[in-house]
């Protein structure tokens, strides 16, 4: 499939993922440290260089840590001189700003690009944070696709931008960019041996404080300058001309809501397509805005744009209406389609939208209110759901469900705020569990509870959790050991013998890690045996001080796939209804997908094709009804 | 081809885990093989099984990944409350294919099961087509499952589709360049089924559809 395409030599069409474009866009730049955190909507990035690693077998590659590690370890590799690569999605850039900002000072050597991913509407995050304002804020240049291939175009770009000003270069794009599939035009694929330099021939200073600080600031905006001279240039800043004195102002996918917009209305206005979000080309912008009386700035989320060509037209076009945001026509929130922009369009140039969206939208409203919700849920199998069930069990015993505050961090487990569990006390950013339990345990006469992944663990709670224990705060923290990092496709982490494409690596040693900081109390256990994950619950719940309750099971879309590939059936549960007595723990208290009811006894019925056969409803069933289906040899 | 821009619009729909990226790659691969432009725009993200999933697939001259409600020349899908689900993108008389599976969701079997009167049901794909109708007349309802068992595989869900989707006249990819991309892209061990599969979706769909 596509990955072939990623793996050809020459060049021609491809259809591909525009997460997979910028790969091949890296390769054909000759791409030879890539590292990475997985995050929606990037994560096909990772994938993708994971899945060619071993075909090319010219470039390195680490799953890092956390997004600040993956940014600096290619950084790292820029200043010795070899061209880097990284991706994030839009909050991990808030992880790795910190290097970020001191990266943009100190310059690099080999070209360094970084991708930021936005995902307006949420559709896979905690928040829909514009991550445009980061560029500007750091002085570091920035640039936007719209498309698949230009996904690849401006990959290729932004290495020569870098490696031209000694600089990183972040492309940012949209959810919609990123798992938008088109045909696309491959260049050709020129790979070079790896081989390591040294550091005598690569050499560069890259520190940065006070009176060095203020040196480098004063070149910073110098290059700054310079990059914005060539900014003013590039063809990824278009003009497609039109007609009339109202024009558009817009990048990334906008601009083809713009256009397929227009074309349904059958108009012709004239378009700034954006391409590099900073510097903004403004001699450029200056003279598009010039001819105009109407500006229309079509732009997802903040007014970043719009403010920035209000104050540009305060000067060179003060009677220019902007017609965005602040004057009512478009949100701040959600993501934008081709209905939202052609209903304004049609509003400013007086003409009729080419279908009442408002009507079908309504239709379709009423015809879908005998739907049953869908909310998402974990998979058949996943050990998550035992562990919280036994929690549940556990505090019910306890007699404490009322006096305990529960912390949640970003996972799979991150759904224990929906029904049966409703744990939702708290949830904000990676690893954040741990340290809204400190100041809850300085605060709160409750039993402070915090839960975390393995992969979430690693990337950021380690030094909440030290921060803990070197309080002597009396917490008890969940690690969700599954193996990999499940929510965002099951890539390996600290916590894998593994790194990207299946190489070697050390795994590390939860429970070892743990004592050596200096845990109070520390238990193991099995979800799938989830009575018995009642009482060492209790145990490590009811412990002094910092106790930590390791529920240990491999995820089960990862275990399925490892069975499959060890050639090991899967064998199926089935619920044996002379036993079940209808007593539906498994349907009030466990919410598996696979189990449904049967309508004509109103007992459970197992779906044999959806069931991993983990056999934790049978754990749930106080009659012990499912079991597995024989195995026919 | 509809005349908005020549593109044929197809809205996907279907549960985590059905396998409708295989069949939007499928169909993208055959599109491209037959000369056609063709652009997505798809749902990743989060992994977990049994979500609702869709994508967006445009033919013809797309410029927008995302289709515009009520603009949907077809909506297929896999998962029969999925189709209801996407009901906005679809045209004024648009056609659907769709499985008859219905996988409930958790709180849907929950007030079933609890309902001591026995009167909550389980919503049934009749209720689903009736609303459906409301739209459009062109509806295929499939057995997917069934036919897949009798093509000898019930992993073929995804080929009885693909089979159904090229039997409809307005379709703009050949049916032998969709077989081709099915044989293609299935684990070779599967082609024979997969290809069963594709002709029994296709015989189970075409003479439903004439204009």
């Amino acid at each position: 499939m596509t990955v072939e395409d990623v793996k050809r030599t020459d060049s021609g069409p491809a259809l591909m993922l525009a997460n997979e474009a910028v790969v091949r866009g890296a390769f054909e730049s000759d791409v030879k440290i890539v590292a990475f955190y997985p995050g929606s909507p990037t994560s096909e990035i990772l994938d993708t260089f994971g899945e060619v690693l071993e075909h090319f077998d010219d470039y390195k590659m680490h799953i890092s840590a956390n997004e600040k590690v993956a940014l600096e370890t290619v950084a790292g590799a820029s200043m010795a001189g070899m061209r880097s690569f990284t991706s994030m999605k839009s909050v991990g850039m808030n992880v790795a700003s910190d290097s970020m900002f001191s990266i943009a000072y100190t310059g690099l050597n080999a070209g360094c690009v970084c991708l930021i991913a936005d995902d307006p509407y949420a559709h896979s995050s905690q928040s829909e944070q514009d991550g445009r304002y980061f560029g500007e804020a750091a002085y570091v240049p920035m640039i936007e696709p719209a498309t698949a291939q230009e996904a690849l175009d401006m990959t290729k770009w932004a290495f020569e931008v870098s490696e031209k000003h000694k600089t990183l270069v972040i492309i940012r794009t949209t959810t919609r960019v990123n798992h938008q599939r088109e045909m696309v035009d491959l260049g050709d694929l020129n790979r070079t041996p790896f081989k390591k330099n040294k550091w005598a021939d690569v050499k560069g200073q890259y520190f940065t404080v006070g009176s060095v600080a203020r040196a480098l600031k004063a070149k910073l905006l110098d290059k700054t300058e310079a990059v914005k001279k060539d900014f003013e240039k590039t063809d990824f800043n278009k003009v497609v001309p039109g007609n009339g004195n109202v024009g558009i102002l817009t990048s990334g996918v906008c601009y083809l809501h713009v256009k397929e917009a227009m074309q349904n209305l059958n108009i012709e206005l004239p378009v700034f397509k954006l391409g590099t979000l900073f510097p903004l080309p403004e001699k450029k912008l200056t003279e598009f805005i010039k001819s105009l009386s109407t500006l229309i700035v079509v732009e997802e989320l903040t007014p970043y744009l719009e403010t920035r060509i209000a104050a540009l037209a305060q000067t060179v076009s003060p009677t220019l209406n902007i017609v965005g945001k602040r004057s009512g026509h478009f949100s701040e929130m959600l993501e934008y389609n081709v209905p939202i922009v052609e209903k304004v369009l049609a509003e400013i140039t007086d003409k009729k939208v080419s279908m009442d969206y408002d009507a079908v939208l309504k239709k379709a409203e009423r015809l879908k209110e005998i739907l049953p919700e869908r909310p998402p849920i974990f998979c058949p199998g996943c050990p998550h759901r035992g562990t919280l069930w036994a929690f549940r069990q556990a505090l019910q015993q306890l007699k404490i469900r009322d006096n305990i505050v529960f912390n949640n961090d970003i996972g799979c487990y991150s759904m224990a705020f929906l029904p049966p569990n409703e744990f939702s006390d708290s949830m904000l950013a990676m690893g954040a569990s741990v340290g809204i339990s400190a100041g809850m345990e300085l605060a709160l006469e409750d039993k402070v509870i915090a839960m975390v992944g393995d992969s979430t663990l690693y990337h950021a709670a380690l030094p909440g959790i030290v921060n803990l224990i070197h309080h002597n705060s009396n917490v008890t923290l969940f690690v969700l050991d599954n193996s990999v990092t499940a929510m965002t496709g099951q890539q390996f982490n600290p916590n894998s013998p593994f790194d990207a494409g299946g190489t070697p690596a050390r795994k590390i040693n939860m429970e070892k890690m743990f004592e050596a900081l200096g845990a109070d109390k520390i238990v193991i256990m099995d979800p799938y045996e989830t009575r018995d994950c009642i009482g060492t619950i209790k145990e490590a719940i009811e412990a002094d001080g910092f106790s930590v309750i390791i529920s240990r099971r491999e995820c089960a879309l990862y275990g399925d796939r490892e069975k499959k590939k060890r050639g090991e059936k899967l064998i199926p549960s089935e619920n044996i209804k002379d036993t079940c007595r209808g007593i539906y723990a498994c349907v009030k208290e466990f919410y598996c997908p696979a189990i449904t009811v049967d309508e004509s006894d109103a007992k459970m019925i197992i779906q044999s094709d959806l069931c991993d056969g983990c056999l934790e409803c049978r754990q749930v069933c106080p009659v012990d009804a499912p079991r597995h289906m024989e195995v026919k040899e | 081809m509809s005349k908005e821009g020549k593109t044929f619009n197809i809205m996907f729909a279907g549960v985590g885990g059905q396998g409708l990226m295989l069949l939007s790659a499928i169909l993208g691969k055959a599109a491209v093989d037959s000369g056609l432009k063709v652009m997505t725009g798809e749902q990743h993200g989060l992994s977990q099984r049994q979500g609702s999933i869709y994508v967006h697939f445009r033919i013809g001259e797309p410029i927008s990944p995302l289709i515009p409600y009520g603009k949907a020349d077809m909506l297929i899908a896999m998962e029969a409350s999925e189709a209801l689900r996407y009901v906005e993108y679809l045209k004024e008389n648009g056609v659907v294919i769709m499985s008859n599976r219905i996988m409930p969701s958790v709180t849907e079997t929950k007030s079933v099961a609890l309902d001591k009167e026995k009167q909550t049901s389980y919503l049934s794909v009749e209720d689903i087509v009736k609303q459906l109708e409301q739209v459009t007349s062109r509806i295929v309802l499939l057995d997917s499952l069934e036919l897949a068992i009798q093509a000898g595989n019930a992993r073929t869900e995804n080929s009885v589709l693909i089979g159904a989707t090229v039997a409809c006249e307005d379709f703009p990819i050949p049916a032998e360049e969709a077989r081709g991309a099915v044989l293609a892209l299935v684990p070779p061990k599967t082609q024979n089924a997969n290809s069963k599969a594709f002709d029994l979706g296709f015989e189970s769909s075409s003479g439903c559809l004439g204009i």
